[in-house]
C-alpha cells in the first residue's frame, strides 16, 4: 500500500467504524440510549449479586479507601470485557467481509480494526458511567482517568493483535470462532475480576494469574480506578510488552494470511 | 505489442510473466479435527489458472481481454485489480486504477443512500474531501436525489445498481478495469453510462475490460487479448484476434461438440446454406431474393420440431430471428436426413458481414434440440440500396412539403 492509498483508507476506517456505530442500534426503540443502560443495568445486577447473594469481602482500596465490591468487579471489568467483546465481534469480520475481499482490493485489516474501535467507544461510554459511579460513593476519580486512558490505549492494542490473529486464523478454521468461546472463559476466570487475588492460598497459581496478560491490565484498571494509586512500573511493563508483542505478532500474522483471503472464502 | 493505437507510450499497467494457481481441495479441512486427522495436510490438486503471462497495457488504450469460460481472464483482472495475490511475477500499477467488479459492494442495507455513498466510495479509495466535492454530480449521476437519505434497503434493485455505478464512476480513475460491461438499469440509464465509458475513453483514460462478449470488444476496444487455458493466444487489432477466436472456438466444437453447440435433440443442424439463384454464395448482394437452407438429419422421429435461423451482424446485433412456429409451419414428426428453406425475397440487408446461428427445439421452445452457434457467415455487398447506415433498409421514400422548398434536384 503506497502512503496515498494509505491516506485514502484512514478514511474507511473512520466510516466503517461509524457504520458499526450506526447499525448497532439500528430498529431498537431506544437507539443509542442502550449503550448506556447495559452498563446501568449490569451494574444493578452485580451490586445486588454482590451485596447479598454472595456478601464477597470487599478488598480496601488502597489510597480511595473503598470497600465497595461492585466497584471492584466493574473496575477490572472494564476492561475484559472490551477486550472479549471486541475479539467475539472482529472473529468473524473477515468472514463476514467476504463478499467485499473478494470484489473490491482494500486492506483487509480495516474489518477488524473498525470493530475494535467501535467497542473502544463504548467502553468510553461504559467508563463515564463507572466514573459517575465512583463519585456517587466518594471517591475523586476524575484525574485516574488520565493514566486509565493510556492504560486503554495499551490494551486497545493488545485487543488488535488478538482480534487480528484469531479473525484471520478464522478464515481457514472455523473453529476458532468455538475455540474462543472456551479460552475467553479461562481469561476471564483466571483474571482477578470476580475475586482478589490474597484469596487464593496456592502460591503457583497467584503468580500465574499476576502473570497472566489479560490478569495484568485487570490489575492495572483496579488499580487505577479502585485504589487510585498508579500501577507499579513493573505493571506498567508488563502490560506494555503483553500489548506491543501481540500486537506485532497478530499484524504480522494477518498480513502473512490476507493475500490468501479472496481465495479461500 | 506494437500494435496499441493512439498510445502516447507510457505504461499503465504491466503484467510481467504472471502466474497464479488455485487449490481445489478434494476434502477441504474446514475445522481443526480435519485439519488433525489428515496429518496437517490439506489434500488438494493444484490448478493453474494463469501461466506465465505477460502483457503490458499503454496509457489512453482501451484493451479487451476475451477468452473461454475458465480460460483464466477473471482470475486475470482479479490480479491486476490486486484483489488476488499471484504465485510468482509481477504486476505494476503507474495509474489510479478503479476496478468494476461488482456494483454495491459493501453497501449496508440499513444506512442512508447517502452513508452509503460516502461508505462505498472510501472502499474504492477516495478520500474523504474527494468524496464531498463530487457528492452532488454521484447523487445527480443516479438519479436519486428524493432518496438519497431513505436506508438502500427500501430501494429497488434498479436503484441500487443506478447509485453503485454512480459512485463507482465518479472515482474518477485513470485506468478502469471492468468485468463485463455493464447492463443495469433502464435504457436511458445504460445510455448515460455508455456515454460515461466514451467519455472516459475520449479523455485518453485506460481501459480494460474483460468479458466473453466478443462484440463489445471490437466496438470499444483498441486491441483484443485472447486467453486461452491460462496463456495469452493472441493479441493485436480486435477484428483479428476475434475472428481468430471466433474460429477456433467454432471448429474445436464441431469437432468435439462442445460449448458452442448445445442440445441433446436427435435432430442436428448439418449446415447452412446462402442460396442465391440456386447457388451457394459466400456473399450476397442487398436486395438479391436469397434462400437460406437449413439441413439437417434426425436419427429418430421427433415431433413438432421448430426449426429457428437467427440473423446478427458480425459485431452481435440480432438483426431478425424467424422460427417455423411463428409461421405456422411446424411438421407434425421429421425423421431422417432433409432441409428446410427460408426464403426472403428483396434481402433488406445492408452491407456488412453477417453470421447465422440456428436453433431446433420443441413446441414450447424451451427443450433445445439442436443449437448452433455461428453456424456459418456471409458477407451483404452494396446492391439496390443507396444507404449505408444502420442495419436494415425499408426502402423508404421522402416526401417534402413546405412553401419554401424549391424543385429537387436527383443526387447521382
Amino acid at each position: 500500500m503506497s502512503l496515498r492509498t494509505a491516506v485514502a483508507h484512514r478514511n474507511l476506517l473512520y466510516l466503517l467504524t461509524l457504520k458499526e456505530l450506526r447499525t448497532r442500534y439500528r430498529k431498537s426503540i431506544l437507539g443509542w440510549a442502550w449503550s448506556l443502560l447495559n452498563p446501568l443495568s449490569q451494574m444493578m445486577i452485580f451490586s445486588v449479586i454482590f451485596l447479598y447473594v454472595f456478601k464477597a469481602e470487599p478488598p480496601v482500596g488502597e489510597k480511595s479507601g473503598l470497600e465497595v465490591f461492585p466497584l471492584y468487579f466493574l473496575s477490572g471489568l472494564l476492561p475484559f470485557q472490551f477486550f472479549q467483546i471486541s475479539v467475539t465481534a472482529a472473529i468473524g469480520s473477515v468472514q463476514g467481509g467476504a463478499s467485499l475481499i473478494k470484489k473490491v482490493a482494500f486492506p483487509h485489516e480495516q474489518l477488524v480494526l473498525s470493530i475494535v474501535f467501535a467497542q473502544l467507544i463504548t467502553a468510553g461510554i461504559e467508563l463515564a458511567v463507572l466514573a459517575v459511579a465512583f463519585l456517587i460513593f466518594g471517591h475523586m476519580v476524575l484525574p485516574w482517568l488520565i493514566p486509565m486512558l493510556m492504560l486503554m490505549a495499551l490494551v486497545t492494542l493488545f485487543t488488535t493483535g488478538v482480534a487480528l490473529f484469531l479473525s484471520a486464523a478464522n478464515v481457514f478454521f472455523h473453529d476458532i470462532n468455538y475455540l474462543w468461546g472456551i479460552g475467553a472463559q479461562i481469561l476471564f476466570y483466571s483474571s482477578p475480576i470476580i475475586y482478589v487475588t490474597s484469596i487464593i492460598e496456592v502460591d503457583a497459581l497467584r503468580t500465574a494469574i499476576n502473570l497472566g496478560p489479560t490478569g495484568a491490565f485487570v490489575q492495572a484498571s483496579q488499580n487505577i480506578l479502585y485504589d487510585g494509586i498508579w500501577p507499579s512500573f513493573a505493571r506498567w511493563t508488563q502490560v506494555a510488552l503483553y500489548s506491543v508483542s501481540v500486537f506485532a505478532f497478530g499484524a504480522w500474522a494477518f498480513n502473512r494470511m490476507s493475500p490468501r483471503f479472496a481465495e479461500e472464502l | 505489442m506494437s500494435d496499441a493505437v493512439g498510445s502516447a507510450g507510457e505504461i499503465a499497467l504491466r503484467v510481467d510473466s504472471v502466474t497464479k494457481s488455485f487449490r481445489i481441495h478434494s476434502e477441504r479441512a474446514n475445522s481443526l479435527k480435519q485439519f488433525i486427522a489428515s496429518g496437517g495436510r490439506n489434500r488438494y490438486e493444484e490448478f493453474l489458472a494463469l501461466q506465465d503471462v505477460s502483457l503490458d497495457v499503454q496509457v489512453g488504450e482501451a484493451v479487451g481481454i476475451i477468452g473461454h469460460n475458465g480460460s483464466g481472464k477473471s482470475t486475470l483482472l482479479k490480479c491486476m485489480a490486486k484483489i488476488l495475490t499471484p504465485e510468482s511475477g509481477t504486476i505494476t500499477v503507474n495509474k489510479r486504477m478503479a476496478a468494476l467488479l461488482e456494483l454495491g459492494a459493501g453497501f449496508h442495507p440499513e444506512l442512508s443512500g447517502r452513508d452509503n455513498v460516502f461508505l462505498n466510495a472510501a472502499i474504492l479509495g477516495m478520500a474523504r474531501k474527494e468524496i464531498a466535492d463530487r457528492f452532488d454530480e454521484i447523487v445527480a449521476f443516479s438519479g436519486l436525489e428524493q432518496f438519497i437519505d431513505s436506508p438502500v434497503k427500501t430501494y429497488s434493485s434498479g436503484m441500487y445498481v443506478r447509485l453503485a455505478f454512480a459512485v463507482a464512476i465518479n472515482v474518477d480513475p485513470d485506468m478502469l478495469l471492468i468485468d463485463e460491461i455493464l447492463a443495469v438499469g433502464d435504457i436511458s440509464f445504460q445510455q448515460k453510462c455508455m456515454e460515461k465509458f466514451v467519455q472516459f475513453r475520449n479523455e485518453g483514460r485506460t481501459l480494460v475490460l474483460v468479458t466473453h462478449d466478443s462484440g463489445s470488444v471490437r466496438h470499444f476496444c483498441d486491441r483484443a487479448i485472447w486467453l486461452d487455458h491460462g496463456q495469452i493466444r493472441a493479441s493485436g487489432p480486435p477484428a483479428d484476434v476475434i475472428d481468430e477466436y471466433n474460429e477456433v472456438m467454432l471448429n474445436a466444437d464441431r469437432a468435439e461438440d462442445g460449448s458452442m453447440r448445445r442440445g441433446d435433440g436427435p435432430v442436428r443442424v448439418t449446415g447452412v446454406e446462402v442460396l442465391v439463384g440456386g447457388v451457394d454464395a459466400p456473399s450476397v448482394r442487398t436486395g438479391d431474393d436469397v434462400v437460406f437452407r437449413i439441413r439437417f438429419e434426425a436419427d429418430k422421429p421427433v415431433e413438432q420440431p421448430v426449426f429457428a435461423l437467427k440473423i446478427a451482424t458480425l459485431a452481435g446485433v440480432e438483426v431478425t430471428a424467424p422460427s417455423t412456429r411463428d409461421a405456422g409451419d411446424v411438421p407434425d414428426t421429421v425423421a431422417g436426413v432433409g432441409h428446410v428453406d427460408l426464403r426472403v425475397d428483396a434481402l433488406p440487408l445492408l452491407p456488412g458481414p453477417h453470421v447465422l446461428h440456428t436453433e431446433v427445439t420443441g413446441w414450447g421452445r424451451t427443450h433445445v434440440f439442436d443449437h448452433l452457434q455461428n453456424a456459418r457467415s456471409f458477407d451483404v455487398h452494396a446492391g439496390d440500396s443507396p444507404e449505408t447506415d444502420g442495419l436494415v433498409t425499408f426502402r423508404p421514400s421522402w416526401t417534402w412539403t413546405g412553401d419554401g422548398v424549391s424543385q429537387r434536384r436527383s443526387t447521382p
